[in-house]
């Protein structure tokens, strides 16, 4: 286990998380070598600190453990500078994004400098230098467009320009009637046909000719388990439709329904849980059974408790 | 029926009064199918010596039966779960008809029979002697019931709430029996307390009242409590089960709406308009709503689509509908209004006897078309009179009658009122669907002849006085004797009438109720020139079956050139001639209008009539108050004015039929205007379109100008801009809506010199369908695409076919490529976005099957059976089943016979099955008079077996398999069978297993071995002879049936108690014996044999011959059903409860 000093630990691995160095070359792609050398310095930094706090020995899952957490809590610092960077409309976070951010993190910054300049801390050797991986660059086609004078250079540069070219057209929109009926339903019927085809192709079929199954594929029948529901209800852009205009109506119902007359009568008693249902199917009893005004529909009335339990 | 027809009421059939009822099911288990419950029956016993009481009861497995607490012995016996009992030979229809009828009778509530014979325990007897109340208390429990109630269990995840599983009770007339013991008559009224425990997701739905919901104590589930206090019938008790959504009808509070799960924004506008429907009937009737609530209950899988029953009503779900659906709206109002009109005819008054439905049917059928003239207008209501009596008419004709008031005298064969018949009308449960159907279109139609007759004033009048009398009698809680007035009958009905109108309406009964029949006229004309008189003649067919003669008077409207004007003439015997003077002299020069019937005045252009004649039009019974077919001879030009000028739609749609024969320019020009008028009522015009496409046809030669109809259909639907485009789809308008949906469809029929579709024609229906563009509509555009499918499928002819070379993709016709195309998308659109109750699919299936029938497409079944598989909607399901029948019949394919006839078996929806065998007696694969090789021995076996047992559990559907045995077979003894060897060998053949050791002790020795070897008949022929009764042998048939009828009359006496004295003077001797040991030795002896039911049924037959020397009880009777349902795979018959009752007290004692 060797030791080296190394300086603010912190931010170097934020740092090291983006930035970029040759490295020593390893089995494995250029990518596990990377993550593995950085791996290894962790190791070494949660090794050092160890025995600076007087450890002689630790378990290797002890250390894997601490070098996760460092490593979380390294990875934790440098997303939430880079958050506030971003924030601040730059690209490259500064000391104070980092100082926000450990004060976010519950972390007293004022500690740090004389924790940095500690005595028995030890000095650890840079990582050794890897390649960090080459991610492999877009297709460029074309030559991007320079910035024009009022864009400051360190702006990000155009994207390739075929993905903002544009192809003018010259032809006034068509608004001749006939033209318009033949397009809608020529478009419409290739839509359901494709449709149809593809659910045809992806499914099973029937058909009509034993010779050929292609020409004229039939999706095949299936049975629904509740077959009157999808025969009876409408589509779900004609069921919006429909609600729309019943819950018209049914204002009109409850505007009838409020009319001043009962509602104390009837507060009294066990309906008081179903109140709200009541309410909401209370209008006028027709004065057919003269009985009373509340509507009293028997199905609409709460299920009573059984007797004997009542009584206990 | 043996009660006596008198005026001083209703005469119980039954020795006791029934006056409440308890039905509690306390338990109903949807995973099973099962229900277990209790019934009690309070009675007062009628006579002092009551002794068994008898009940319906069908399926129930009953455990345990108990008399006011004392335990009590019965019997259970139904001899309609199979009709004959021994393996006969003779496989007529006739012998099955009478062999029904005598089972139906025996169990009849009406005449005072039941399956259920229970016997008063002896410790009662004082207690009855002193007329004091009984208590029947009734166990039983029904397992995956066939009949009677019905479970809708779909096959999905989650309880049975969420699945939507329910169940409701159904059935054809009296079906209670099917699912709790009753007296299933519509005649004995009761008050009812009806509780039902049902999982707390659920309701249940049933009549009456509900007074209370209680949870029961685990919280689980809750019982509902109804009270029916007004008495009422058995058979109209009903129930319904399931998750439903509740809507209390924002217009009447009484009334509430249920329906299944995600339903409820259609129940809403379903229901919407109902209260309009009760403030007619309650306006015109002048009388409230008998029940203090209604209840609409849709359910899925239907037995029919529209079921009233006490203060509430079952209907299809199918009926469901959103406001964007144009042609289900009427037809559901329809449904409504005649589930109403029934509540007060039929569930609140009842019948009292089955010779007395027509009044309620009638009654409840004419008000019913009261609302619809009010609501739909005049010419809707008198089209539908007219297509009404046009069905009957056909019916009538086919058939040879339906008699409306059918009076059995006697019980003689020779005197059965419907010998022209397949089946016997004595009851409803024997006849056939499509009879009963007629009869009730006959039924409206003779009460709106009696309307005419006495006036609706005191039409109208009369209902209110049956309707009053019966509610003052309703709320006589407790005087049940009143009750009887809540029933109505024929007598009491035509006394009503007279009362009320002081009219003598006998004749008019006599003709169109007391006898079947309808009246068949052939007129035709000459005008007199010098006499100025019209020499009109009408002759009377009335020697065809389903026809009668008419006396009486005949209204017959001329049409002159100065007027309208209606003579009635007296039909005699013998007068064929009728003079009637004109009024006006022929044509005058000036021009003048021409005053129409209804004052209308018009000009015509009169260039076309007979210069010489003032004649423009005549009709015959124009108010259509008699039940006839007219044929009437008139020039063209006469029709052609007829149709353009008379205002009347009957007199149009007469016109348009007759214009068929006169393929002219003018007839063509009549009905291009006609199409065009747009005062023209729509179905008038929908039939011209037919109409044109036929005279188009018969002239095709001479034809000028575009196709029929293209340019009328260009100029009312097209862009003006450019007219081959149709317009953005707008029905607003429904008469263009209806007529925009015929045209093509009329058009398709078109045909070129080479009796081909015209090219233009169909290109025009597939640019129709290419530029049909609903996206602005507020309605739904699915029956218009559905009808355009129907098109392309019209304009289908058959295939050049060269040495029958095989169907091949390659060698399709182009123009059927082409409709292939559209067909196949708009099926595969359907998987994707479903029309309204598939309305597309169905249409896609027809035009398949038009497809390989005409050749272009190979014919094969296999799409169809796919569609038409449990699990599909019922429509689609329908039109599947159609095609395979058509299919069956065409390709002579005996698999596919038998794959319907499986479906009629096992299908779990009772509609499907029903309609199976419906179908394919309207497209029988073959008839009786043609040879097939479907036709064979097997096959008859097969649907003997159907009827004979395999459909006891559904009235409607034995009687379906009854119609189709006869269009295969015929009445008498189906041709494909071998010829018997020696007729008379056979019946010995039978004979000798019918002998029974018990009757002849000498011979038991000698029997015992040809009966336990029922094999080896031949050698004992002789023997039998002389045992045999030594009629001839077409007797013996006769004998059997009767047979049937006396064993069961026998088997129940058995029962009956020793010291009755004289109360039926048959069951007297047999009394003598008293219920001894004896018969159980018998019984022990006998269980060896295989053959039971030959035993014993012959046995008694013997009995019989005997004059009843030898007196004993055989009770092992009840055991056959069982043993024969083991034996017989087809046997469906469900006694449990006779495997049971042998272990009851009644034997033991």
């Amino acid at each position: 286990m060797r030791t080296a000093p190394h300086g603010s630990k912190m931010a170097d691995a934020a740092s090291g998380g983006s930035g970029t160095r040759p490295g020593s070359k390893q089995a494995g792609t250029p990518a596990d070598n990377y993550h593995l050398a950085r791996r290894r310095t962790l190791q070494v930094v949660v090794s050092s600190l160890l025995t600076e706090a007087g450890f002689e020995s630790a378990e290797k899952a002890a250390v894997e453990t601490l070098t996760e957490m460092i490593q979380s809590y390294i990875s934790e610092i440098g997303r939430s500078a880079k958050s506030y960077c971003e924030h601040t409309a730059r690209t490259q976070p500064t000391l104070s994004d980092i100082v926000v951010t450990l004060v976010e993190m519950g972390f007293n910054v004022e500690t740090l400098p004389a924790y940095a300049k500690r005595s028995q801390r030890m000095v650890i050797t840079a990582p050794p230098v890897t390649n960090q991986p080459v991610t492999p660059k877009a297709l460029t086609a074309g030559q991007n467009k320079p910035h024009p004078s009022h864009i400051p250079g360190h702006f990000p540069e155009f994207p390739d320009p075929h993905t903002y070219i544009k192809t003018p057209t010259y032809r006034e929109p068509v608004s001749d009637y006939q033209v318009l009926r033949e397009k809608a339903a020529s478009q419409r019927r290739d839509v359901e046909r494709a449709l149809t085809r593809f659910m045809a192709k992806t499914g099973e079929t029937q058909s009509l000719f034993k010779d050929d199954v292609s020409t004229f594929p039939l999706i095949a029948a299936r049975p629904f388990t509740v077959p009157y529901l999808t025969a009876l209800l409408p589509s779900e852009l004609e069921m919006q439709q429909m609600e729309e205009t019943d819950s018209s109506e049914q204002d009109e119902q409850t505007d009838t329904e409020n009319l001043p007359l009962h509602m104390s009568t009837d507060d009294s008693g066990p309906e008081k849980e179903n109140a709200s249902v009541l309410q909401q199917n209370t209008s006028l009893a027709g004065s057919r059974n003269g009985e009373e005004n509340v509507i009293d529909n028997p199905y609409l009335r709460p299920v009573k408790k059984p007797k004997i339990r009542r009584k206990k | 029926m043996n009660r006596k027809k008198g005026d001083k009421g209703f005469e119980s059939p039954r020795p006791y009064k029934l006056t409440h009822q308890v039905v509690c099911i306390n338990n109903i288990n949807f995973q099973r199918k099962s229900v277990v419950g209790y019934v009690e029956l309070t009675i007062f016993p009628t006579v002092a010596n009551l002794n068994r009481i008898k009940l319906n009861s069908k399926q129930c497995r009953i455990y345990r039966v108990r008399v006011n607490d004392l335990e009590a012995a019965f019997i259970y016996n139904d001899p309609t779960l199979e009709v004959c009992h021994h393996e006969s030979k003779q496989r007529n229809l006739n012998y099955f008809s009478n062999a029904y009828a005598a089972a139906v009778s025996a169990v009849d509530p009406d005449a005072g029979n039941g399956e259920l014979c229970i016997k008063v325990p002896s410790e009662l007897w004082k207690h009855v002697d002193e007329l004091k109340v009984l208590k029947v208390h009734i166990n039983f429990s029904l397992d995956q019931p066939k009949g009677g109630l019905h479970f809708v269990v779909p096959n999905m995840e989650g309880n049975m709430a969420e699945r939507g599983a329910h169940v409701f009770s159904c059935g054809y007339q009296n079906s209670t029996r099917f699912w709790f013991p009753c007296v299933d008559s519509y005649s004995e009224l009761c008050t009812w307390k009806l509780e039902y425990t049902v999982d707390a997701a659920m309701v249940a739905v049933s009549n009456g009242d509900l007074v209370e919901t209680v949870y029961t104590h685990d919280m689980r589930k809750k019982t509902f409590h109804y009270m029916l206090t007004i008495p009422t019938a058995a058979s109209n008790i009903s129930l319904a089960i399931g998750p439903f959504e509740i809507l209390v009808d924002p217009y009447m509070h009484e009334v509430t709406h249920f329906c299944l799960p995600q339903l409820l924004p259609l129940l809403k506008h379903t229901t919407s308009y109902l209260h309009e429907v009760f403030e007619f009937y309650e306006e015109i009737l002048t009388c409230r709503y008998p029940y203090s609530c209604f209840k609409t209950v849709f359910i899925d899988e239907a037995y029919v689509e529209v079921a009233a029953y006490a203060s509430m009503s079952i209907f299809s779900t199918n009926l469901l509908h959103s406001a964007m659906i144009i042609d289900e709206t009427p037809l559901t109002r329809r449904c409504l209004a005649q589930a109403l009109a029934q509540q007060f005819f039929g569930c609140f008054i009842s019948r009292m006897s089955w010779s007395d439905e027509w009044v309620l049917k009638g009654i409840s059928g004419y008000i019913y078309g009261l609302w619809m003239k009010k609501t739909f207008g005049v010419n809707e209501y008198r089209h539908w009179i007219k297509q009404e009596l046009d069905q009957i008419v056909a019916y009538e004709l086919k058939t040879g009658g339906v008699l409306l008031h059918p009076i059995f005298g006697g019980g003689k064969e020779k005197d059965n009122p419907a010998s022209h018949l397949h089946f016997s009308i004595k009851h409803p449960h024997t006849l056939s669907w499509e009879y009963y159907t007629m009869f009730q279109c006959k039924a409206h139609l003779v009460m709106r002849l009696i309307e005419n007759r006495i006036s609706m004033e005191f039409m109208l009048q009369v209902f209110n006085k049956l309707l009053s009398l019966a509610s003052t009698a309703s709320s006589q809680k407790f005087q049940s004797h009143m009750w009887s007035q809540m029933l109505v009958s024929t007598s009491g009905f035509l006394k009503s009438i007279s009362n009320v109108s002081g009219k003598d309406i006998q004749p008019l009964i006599k003709q169109w109720v007391d006898q079947s029949g309808v009246v068949k006229f052939y007129g035709s004309f000459a005008f007199n020139r010098k006499r100025n008189v019209l020499e009109l003649e009408i002759k009377q067919d009335y020697t065809s079956p389903g026809t009668q003669k008419y006396v009486g008077p005949l209204k017959v409207t001329v049409q002159e050139l100065d007027g309208s004007f209606n003579h009635t003439l007296q039909i005699e015997e013998n007068s064929l001639k009728h003079d009637i003077p004109c009024h006006s002299k022929s044509r005058r020069n000036k021009k003048k209008k021409i005053p129409l019937m209804n004052g209308e005045e018009v000009d015509m252009d009169l260039s076309a009539m007979d210069a010489d004649s003032p004649l423009l039009w005549i009709r015959i019974d124009p108010d259509m108050s008699v039940l006839r077919k007219v044929e009437f001879e008139q020039s063209d030009f006469m029709w052609q004015y007829q149709l353009r000028y008379e205002r009347d739609v009957v007199a149009q749609e007469e016109a348009i039929l007759a214009l068929e024969k006169f393929p002219t320019p003018a007839s063509r020009l009549a009905l291009t205007d006609i199409l065009e008028q747009e005062q023209c009522f729509y179905r008038v015009r929908m039939m011209a379109c037919f109409c044109l496409a036929k005279i188009a046809n018969s002239m095709v030669s001479t034809w000028t100008g575009p196709p029929a109809m293209k340019s009328l259909f260009t100029r009312m639907f097209c862009c003006k801009t450019c007219p081959n485009i149709v317009k953005t789809n707008n029905f607003m308008n429904f008469q263009s809506y209806f007529l925009q949906k015929t045209m093509p469809v009329a058009m398709a029929l078109l045909r070129d010199v080479h009796n081909l579709c015209p090219k233009e024609v169909l290109m025009f229906i597939l640019d129709l369908i290419k530029y049909n563009d609903n996206r602005k509509n507020k309605f739904s555009d699915n029956y218009y695409r559905a009808e355009l499918i129907d098109a392309l499928a019209n304009s289908v002819t058959p295939a050049v076919s060269v040495n029958n070379e095989v169907r091949t993709l390659d060698n399709l016709n182009p123009d059927v490529r082409l409709i292939l195309e559209e067909i196949t998308r708009f099926l595969n659109m359907e998987k994707l976005l479903p029309s309204y109750r598939h309305t597309i699919t169905v249409s896609c299936l027809k035009a398949i099957r038009v497809l390989q029938k005409n050749g272009h497409v190979p014919s094969d079944p296999a799409l169809f059976k796919s569609y038409a598989e449990y699990g599909h909607f019922v429509d689609v399901r329908i039109a599947a089943l159609e095609a395979v029948v058509d299919y069956t019949k065409v390709d002579r394919s005996y698999e596919e016979l038998q794959w319907l006839l499986t479906m009629v078996q096992n299908d779990p929806v009772p509609y499907i099955r029903h309609k199976i065998l419906d179908m394919l007696t309207k497209n029988p694969p073959f008839t009786k008079n043609m040879e097939s090789p479907l036709c064979n021995e097997a096959l008859v076996d097969q649907l003997w077996k159907l009827m004979n047992s395999g459909t006891s559990h559904d009235w409607r559907l034995r009687c379906g398999a009854v119609d189709l045995y006869f269009t295969l077979f015929g009445l008498s003894r189906p041709s494909c069978l071998p010829l018997p060897e020696l007729g008379l060998v056979l019946n010995l053949k039978e004979k000798k297993a019918v002998l029974n050791p018990t009757i002849i002790p000498e011979s038991v020795a000698n029997n015992q071995e040809p009966v336990n070897s029922t094999n080896n008949h031949g050698q004992s022929v002789g023997f039998q002879n002389t045992f045999s009764n030594s009629q001839e042998e077409e007797e013996i048939d006769m004998d059997t049936v009767h047979d049937s009828q006396a064993f069961i009359y026998h088997h129940l006496n058995m029962l009956e108690r020793p010291s009755t004295p004289g109360k039926e003077q048959s069951s007297g001797e047999i009394n003598m014996h008293p219920v001894s040991a004896a018969p159980l030795s018998v019984f022990s002896k006998e269980s060896n044999s295989s053959k039971h039911s030959d035993h014993h049924h012959h046995h008694h037959h013997e009995h019989k011959k005997k004059k009843k020397k030898h007196k004993h009880k055989h009770k092992h009777k009840h055991k056959h059903d069982t043993k024969e349902k083991e034996k017989d795979p087809f046997a469906f018959s469900n006694s449990p409860a006779s495997a049971r009752s042998i272990r009851s007290p009644s034997l033991s004692d």
